[in-house]
């Protein structure tokens, strides 16, 4: 999304604001006032944090000496890329045309770094080339303890950056200055405390943005993750992920618009749209016997069990004459079976009456047949996991996980299309790729990657186990299914309190390993949810681990835990209990 | 005290592989006193003490130190997996210098104190702290068959800086000595791949300049099998405006030249759309030759792109050590020549080999690459 601020961004934007493709997106960033008719009006200047900062925490020098080298850093490259964005705007050479740029800021910021009062951009560049060489020169020295070359106080170039005082040829070049940081995380810790604290100090007449992944967080402000927005739980910026938790059908709409852009840019396929290239139902002629006779199956089964039993005569009865397509009918079957479980764990305090079909259509929720979509796709072998709406929720409100998952589904679609064959995907092959990609997306992608990889995963196995196992109870009682765990708000506390944790490294243990799952979008937090009079923090999976383990898609279901419980999932994992009532049902 | 200020140093070489080693080892350590230090990784590499115990059973008088070097990537790192081979490995070279002479052991940091980022190729340059810790032997011999690349690029590189640096009566000889086996190397899998490449420490800063960041890159990658992951990665990070491929020609196997352009041909045709006039090709067991063509194609860059200032230079070698070692020497040579430069290496979390591999016959064939002292001397 930063990039869109880029100079050559917007200059490209502009440029092609006629064109059908980017009408929408120039009228939206003229809205903002990034561009007008005129060109660009705002100047972006993009800082990669990804960039070798970090190694200067691993020179052997103290603390106070590396916090003034990367403001050093900082503050010579913030200058260049300034200028860079300049001469980019304007179409000029960089840095040959430098003398026709200067940065008349405060005097006492161009008295501190050194340079002159005119603001002369030639001697800037010259000024910020040698000391990022000197620091660079420092970094790759080959000698383990290198002399440091002088550093900065803090971020003063930053004071530079009034739009005002940003003179090409004697006239202001652009109205507003952002400077984006971009990949905040790729910087050691104590760096990033340091951009943020001075930043904090600034509030220059610059715009200022910091983009970072949640891995960057401490386990301390990963707890903190999930907060509803407005409420006073720290610092932490809300997540883009929590933005689109908010929205869903928003979201859905944008990644189906995102995906038809891309589809309709693919070569050499011509395909209109995504949503042609997978099937949303399974009412098709392939998955015809299939469904049938499951049908065939259940309705004898159900009516073998309870044929005999007089309560149930009616609702019997009343579900034989159901109408609708085999699908919808054995959706009907499987929802009578979860209903009629549900009535005999009550039986020993009802009486022996038959129950009516009026009590049957009370009963009858959307809850428990969804669970019963769940039940008869994991018994009979159907697919379940297909269309884009499933689609686009398995992608956990993330635009990335849903380009990955829905990249998976177009590849084997447009292969199909360039072989001149029916592309559109079947639910059975849907159901099959995106098994495929949640394994690989977990085993390969994510855990790879994790520190405390063991723990990780049992931990995190653990609740996909015990989801599955509460979901698949004959009576389904927490339908459609479970999906996440949850722990009171006060024992969340105890995860961040530092103090505590001192003493109890178990749960330190596990601070660790759920801050990780958050950071890395296994885990989806929710705060503050109140169960009677207790608040509680809920840990959902994410929604492709809900595909790896056959788990419904919906949000809501889930179970309270003790910490000390997640503990022993997390060390030798989730073993049922021998009393636990679900083997009694 | 730099010796070169043009590239240009191992134009003339000294390189002793397969059947040639040993009678070379043999009558260096024979014709004078020999201090020898030698530097040898802590490894399941079946290759581990080849070298060594050659090197050690061919007599000749003065010292015979060892520094153990030990590198941990972590509870969760594939290569635990081999730890009974690695314990076996080091046993081995205690063994070898058992009244032989001293063995101290080093350790590697692998990953910063957050745990969030791999520090070792800065920490094996911190090996070796200052030229004391090298001066009163007359030879090091750094046996990089157990080491990752990661670790032995920076550390030679830090080795030849102090040596450079040293006054030529003290300068010791310095030898990378290699276990080449391209096969067995086939056999030595990568796992867990960082997301991102990144560049080794000692050749990074001239190419992440903000300055300079106009000014065109070429890289030149080292082709090897299976490697299409490192490859991909770091063409990310690069970024590159020209690619020329090395590949290894004449082979062993006269196919393998043909086979990699195979596995690569998506890539390097389709995506990168790479003109075939810019393959380069290097003998398959010939390090010096990888320095020369790298730093004779980097003359003809520069000499070309003149009129746009420098260009950034960046190497990868994703081929055999043997080979790696040439990426190295060019990469020090144009660095020491004032050459922006830089060597893109994809981490990875540890190396697997299965366990019958280990059993598989693992001589190939030793060799004797010296990079510094006497045959470099100025007349």
């Amino acid at each position: 999304m930063l990039r869109a601020f880029t100079p050559s961004s917007l200059v490209n934007l502009h440029a092609s604001r006629h064109s059908d493709d980017h009408r929408d997106l120039y009228s939206r960033m003229r809205s903002l006032g990034a561009v007008d008719d005129n060109g660009p009006q705002l100047l972006g200047v993009m800082l990669s944090c990804g960039k070798n900062y970090a190694t200067l925490d691993d020179l052997p020098w103290d603390d106070l000496k590396k916090e003034r080298l990367f403001f050093a850093f900082m503050n010579c490259r913030i200058l260049l890329s300034t200028m860079r964005s300049v001469m980019q705007i304007h179409n000029l050479e960089y840095p040959q045309q430098l003398d026709r740029l200067s940065i008349a800021g405060d005097q006492d910021v161009l008295a501190e770094l050194g340079l002159s009062p005119d603001g002369d951009c030639t001697a800037i560049f010259e000024w910020a080339r040698k000391t990022e060489s000197a620091i660079s020169r420092a970094l790759d020295s080959l000698d383990p303890d290198p002399p440091a070359p002088p550093g900065h106080s803090d971020l003063s170039s930053l004071r530079l950056l009034n739009p005002e005082q940003l003179m090409l040829d004697g006239s202001p070049v652009v109205s507003r200055i952002l400077v984006m940081f971009d990949d905040v995380h790729k910087l050691a810790s104590s760096q990033r405390n340091s951009l943020r604290n001075a930043l904090g100090g600034l509030r220059e007449s610059a715009d200022m943005w910091i983009a970072e992944r949640l891995e960057a967080l401490t386990s301390e402000e990963l707890l903190e993750v999930g907060a509803k927005h407005g409420r006073d739980y720290g610092d932490v910026a809300p997540t883009l992920e929590a933005y689109w938790r908010k929205y869903p059908q928003r979201f859905e709409r944008t990644v189906l618009a995102i995906a038809d852009k891309r589809v309709r840019e693919a070569q050499p396929v011509d395909i209109d749209s995504f949503s042609s290239c997978v099937q949303s139902s399974l009412e098709t002629p392939d998955m015809r016997t299939e469904v049938e006779e499951a049908l065939a199956t259940l309705e004898s089964e159900i009516r073998g069990k309870w044929e005999d039993n007089e309560r149930f005569s009616e609702w019997l009865a009343t579900t034989g004459e159901s109408e609708g397509t085999a699908y919808e009918r054995a959706v009907t079957w499987q929802t009578i079976d979860i209903l009629i479980s549900r009535e005999n764990r009550r039986a020993q305090l009802a009486f022996e009456f038959p129950l009516t079909p009026e009590e049957l259509q009370k009963k009858d929720d959307s809850a428990a047949r969804s669970a019963a979509e769940l039940f008869l796709a994991n018994r009979f072998g159907l697919p379940y996991y297909f269309g884009v709406s499933r689609l686009a929720t398995l992608a956990s409100s993330n635009i990335e996980q849903f380009l990955a998952t829905a990249g998976e589904l177009f590849e084997e679609s447009s292969s199909a299309a360039i072989l001149k064959r029916p592309y559109q995907l079947s639910s059975k092959r849907q159901h099959a790729i995106l098994k495929r990609t949640a394994k690989q997306w977990w085993e390969q992608d994510v855990l790879r990657s994790l520190p405390l990889q063991s723990e990780v995963r049992r931990f995190v196995e653990s609740i996909g186990r015990f989801a599955h196992r509460e979901t698949f109870q004959p009576n389904a009682p927490y339908a459609p299914g479970v999906t996440g765990i949850s722990i009171t708000m006060a024992e969340r506390e105890k995860l961040r309190d530092e103090e505590f944790l001192a003493g109890r490294s178990d749960l330190k243990h596990l601070a660790e390993v759920i801050a990780i799952c958050l950071a890395h979008n296994i885990l989806e937090a929710e705060l503050d949810r109140s169960q009677g009079y207790e608040r509680r923090m809920l840990l959902y999976l994410n929604r492709l681990l809900c595909c790896h383990f056959d788990l419904p898609l919906q949000y809501g279901g889930w179970r309270a835990r003790k910490p000390e419980e997640l503990v022993r999932w997390m060390m030798d994992g989730y073993r049922p209990l021998s009393n636990d009532r679900s083997r009694l049902v | 005290m730099r010796t070169s200020t043009t590239p240009g140093r191992w134009l003339n070489y000294v390189l002793r592989g397969g059947t040639s080693f040993e009678p070379f080892w043999r009558s260096f350590l024979s014709a004078a006193t020999r201090d020898l230090l030698v530097v040898v990784g802590r490894g399941f590499d079946p290759r581990m003490t080849n070298a060594v115990s050659t090197v050690l059973s061919l007599g000749g008088d003065g010292l015979r130190h060892c520094i153990l070097v030990e590198y941990n990537e972590g509870e969760n790192s594939p290569s635990r997996k081999h730890d009974n081979s690695i314990g076996a490995n080091a046993r081995a070279i205690e063994e070898l210098f058992k009244n032989r002479g001293e063995l101290a052991t080093k350790q590697i940091r692998m990953w910063s104190d957050d745990g969030r980022r791999r520090v070792g190729s800065r920490g094996a340059a911190g090996v070796f702290a200052s030229a004391e810790a090298i001066e009163s032997y007359t030879d090091i011999l750094v046996d990089v068959s157990a080491l990752p690349r990661s670790l032995y690029m920076p550390m030679l590189a830090r080795l030849l800086d102090l040596v450079d640096q040293m006054p030529e009566v003290k300068r010791p000889n310095l030898h990378a000595v290699v276990g080449d086996n391209p096969a067995l190397d086939q056999l030595i899998v990568a796992e867990g791949l960082s997301d991102d490449a990144s560049y080794l420490h000692g050749f990074e800063s001239g190419i992440e300049q903000e300055a300079t960041a106009d000014t065109p890159k070429i890289w030149m990658p080292i082709l090897g099998e299976g490697k299409i992951g490192h490859f991909e990665r770091i063409n990310d990070l690069i970024v590159p405006d020209e690619i020329a491929p090395i590949l290894p020609f004449p082979c062993a196997n006269p196919r393998r030249t043909d086979d990699l352009i195979l596995e690569y041909r998506s890539y390097l045709f389709d995506v990168l759309r790479i003109e075939p006039t810019n393959f380069i090709y290097v003998p398959e067991q010939n390090p010096f030759g990888v320095y020369r063509e790298i730093v004779s194609a980097i003359r003809h860059y520069t000499d070309a792109l003149s009129a746009l200032g420098r260009c950034k230079i960046v190497i990868s070698a994703l081929s055999s050590k043997l080979l790696s070692l040439g990426a190295l020497l060019a990469a020090y040579d144009l660095k020491q020549a004032d050459y922006p430069v830089g060597i893109a290496h994809v981490h990875a979390d540890g190396y697997t080999m299965t366990g019958e591999d280990l059993k598989k016959d693992t001589a190939g064939e030793l060799f004797e690459v010296w990079i510094a002292g006497e045959p470099y001397a100025l007349p």
